[in-house]
């Protein structure tokens, strides 16, 4: 089989709002996403353009399929896309930003912490804490690569990622962390959980995106696609 | 290649054989600490950096483990646990040492050879000893032509120790030492102190003045109705506010000193023009302090038989690693492509109280990369 009419695979968000507005804006750009097989399935098709298969996956596993080469196009989260893939890897890129699913990627710390405005503090603070406590700040984080990026980039080192999947912010009242990496959209959970954004702790404005592997960018079936989308948004 | 030939491994155990006769020989005890150790203690004294690289995994009953990821930290927990801590110790190993590899490909496990030496009494003596045991072990293994490197914490702690300025200054720009943007940051601030921006903390600090600051921020964090979570306590956040309110009516910075820092830390050079840019500096307290104690460096390591002159000083030169606290240095070698760095080492006197030792031991040491070296000689 030639590579020209090699079949091209996109991953599309499996369930909640990322699917339904992922769905909403193909429909609007004349394509359907048929599910093939029994209505449960994993896999589908593309209608309105030839060649294109559908993977039915989380939006985190479309951001690690699309790094991997096992898929060739892909809509998730950009904070997904940018936690998955190291900025050296371009082998990935962003076709088009979709604009829903938005959430900011933040750094919050505990509100009563009144001494703490920004990242250089958090640096003093880390080693204050240190000398006080005899051990590391720790940060709950999903998003250990873009928190270790960002507090490299911000000179903050003396402290340490605490792996976090679910109620990151929940952490530190639980006394599982002293601070957070998390996103969010309104700020109204953080301000429950009594957590605070730092002035410079906005590492990342993130949205749906559609992400496409940089061999397939110059392919007409997938630009007809992004072209297509790209009118409907 | 998923291991090592037969005539391989026979290679690099004869040259590290040669490597560690020479630590043998100058009266270090080869001993041989744990492969397995628990994580937090090398989570909690390495940055972030090591911890993204280092093999952790639990035991059946959920305590957290590692593969050490480099062995002078195993080293001084073997101190801790034989003998008295404060008493002199000198030791040499050999042995494996586990990373993930880096975005430079580095090997996921390889085999260091290095010495500790614990409770020193002479700094200067024993730093130039270690320096000189380490180029003679690199030569004993086959390598010739080795560039050396070094700097210095303890020249600029000499600097800034007679400079007038509040401790807390100073252990700020110690701190920042090895982050030259956060540094030069620090430094512009304390030049100025009055007129930095307000920020979202500086009506808190406007409320602490004058006051009890530990009351004052109890009764605010009442007032704001804000609860109390995570370990750091109310004293602490006091502390650093009071801090901020201190520096607000510093005396800044002054300009001859700022001038003095940067300038001393745009040192560099071989050893003998280091020596002629240092003589050049105008006369102070604080840089006549600099220039003895660089003297004494250069006389003990001409004692150990070293030709220093041919040594490449740097007042900028840094190791990754937090621990180091004075003397800091590497061996490069000329290889294929760039040069290759081949061994490392310096002083680092927090460490063995931070963990556990009764009161601060003085420590210095080195470690060599044994297949680095094979790679060098192949």
């Amino acid at each position: 089989m030639s590579e020209a009419v090699q079949t091209l695979t996109l991953g599309i968000p499996s369930k909640g709002r990322l699917m339904e507005a992922t769905a909403g804006l193909f429909a609007k750009a004349g394509f359907a996403i048929e599910r093939v097989g029994n209505d449960r399935g994993y896999r589908g098709r593309l209608t309105g353009v030839d060649g294109i298969d559908v993977a039915f996956l989380s939006a985190s596993e479309i951001a690690g399929q699309l790094r991997d080469g096992r898929i060739s196009l892909g809509v998730t989260g950009e904070d997904l896309l940018r936690e998955k893939i190291p900025p050296t890897d371009e082998s990935v890129g962003v076709a088009l930003r979709l604009g829903f699913g938005p959430a900011n990627v933040v750094v919050a710390v505990p509100e009563c912490w009144l001494d703490v405005a920004a990242m250089a503090d958090l640096d003093e603070v880390a080693e204050q804490f240190y000398r006080a406590h005899g051990r590391r700040i720790r940060v709950a984080t999903k998003y250990i690569h873009l928190t270790r990026r960002w507090f490299a980039a911000h000179g903050v080192t003396g402290y340490r990622i605490v792996d976090s999947s679910g109620a990151t912010e929940g952490a530190p009242a639980a006394g599982l962390a002293e601070l957070i990496v998390d996103i969010t959209t309104t700020g109204s959970t953080l301000a429950a959980n009594h957590l605070r954004i730092l002035d410079d702790g906005l590492i990342l404005e993130s949205c749906a995106v559609l992400a496409v592997r940089g061999e397939n960018s110059a392919d007409t079936r997938l630009q007809s696609v992004v072209s297509a989308l790209s009118k409907a948004l | 290649m998923a291991g090592r030939s037969s005539a391989e491994r026979e290679a690099l155990a004869r040259q590290n054989a040669a490597i560690m006769a020479v630590f043998e020989r100058a009266g270090f005890d080869h001993i041989a600490p744990d492969i397995i150790q628990p994580a937090d203690i090398f989570l909690e004294r390495s940055g972030e950096d090591i911890r993204a690289r280092t093999f952790v995994f639990s035991d059946p009953d959920g305590n957290e483990l590692c593969l050490r990821p480099d062995l002078t930290v195993p080293a001084c927990r073997y101190h801790l646990s034989h003998g008295t801590p404060q008493a002199e110790a000198r030791y040499c190993y050999l042995g494996t040492a586990f990373r993930f590899p880096d975005e430079l490909l580095s090997p996921q496990e390889f085999n260091q050879a290095g010495i500790e030496w614990f409770g020193d009494s002479n700094p200067v003596e024993a730093e130039a000893r270690v320096m000189k045991l380490t180029i003679a072990a690199l030569e004993a293994a086959g390598l010739a032509r080795l560039k050396v490197t070094m700097g210095d914490l303890g020249l600029f702690n000499a600097l800034i120790g007679s400079m007038a300025m509040p401790e807390r200054w100073r252990r700020r720009l110690r701190h920042q030492f090895w982050r030259p943007a956060a540094f030069r940051s620090l430094l512009e601030r304390f030049a100025r102190p009055a007129t930095q921006k307000r920020t979202a903390i500086s009506a808190h600090v406007d409320a602490i003045a004058g006051q009890d600051s530990e009351a004052a921020v109890a009764a605010r964090l009442a007032a704001l109705n804000l609860p109390h979570v995570t370990d750091r306590s109310t004293g602490e956040i006091a502390a650093r506010l009071a801090e901020k309110l201190a520096d607000r009516s510093e005396a800044p910075l002054d300009p001859a000193m700022v001038k003095e820092i940067e300038s001393y830390l745009a040192i560099e050079g071989s050893v003998t023009d280091v020596a002629t840019q240092l003589a050049k500096l105008p006369s102070s307290p604080a840089l006549d302090g600099a220039r003895r104690w660089f003297e004494a460096r250069i006389e003990a390591l001409e004692d150990q038989g070293l030709n220093p002159r041919r040594f490449h000083f740097s007042a900028n030169f840094g190791r990754e690693l937090e621990y180091y606290t004075g003397l800091v240095f590497q061996v490069e070698v000329e290889a294929r492509n760039a040069p290759l760095v081949v061994a490392g080492g310096g002083r680092y006197n927090d460490l063995l109280q931070d963990l556990g030792a009764p009161t601060r031991i003085p420590a210095v040491g080195c470690a060599i990369h044994t297949e680095r070296v094979k790679a060098v000689l192949a």
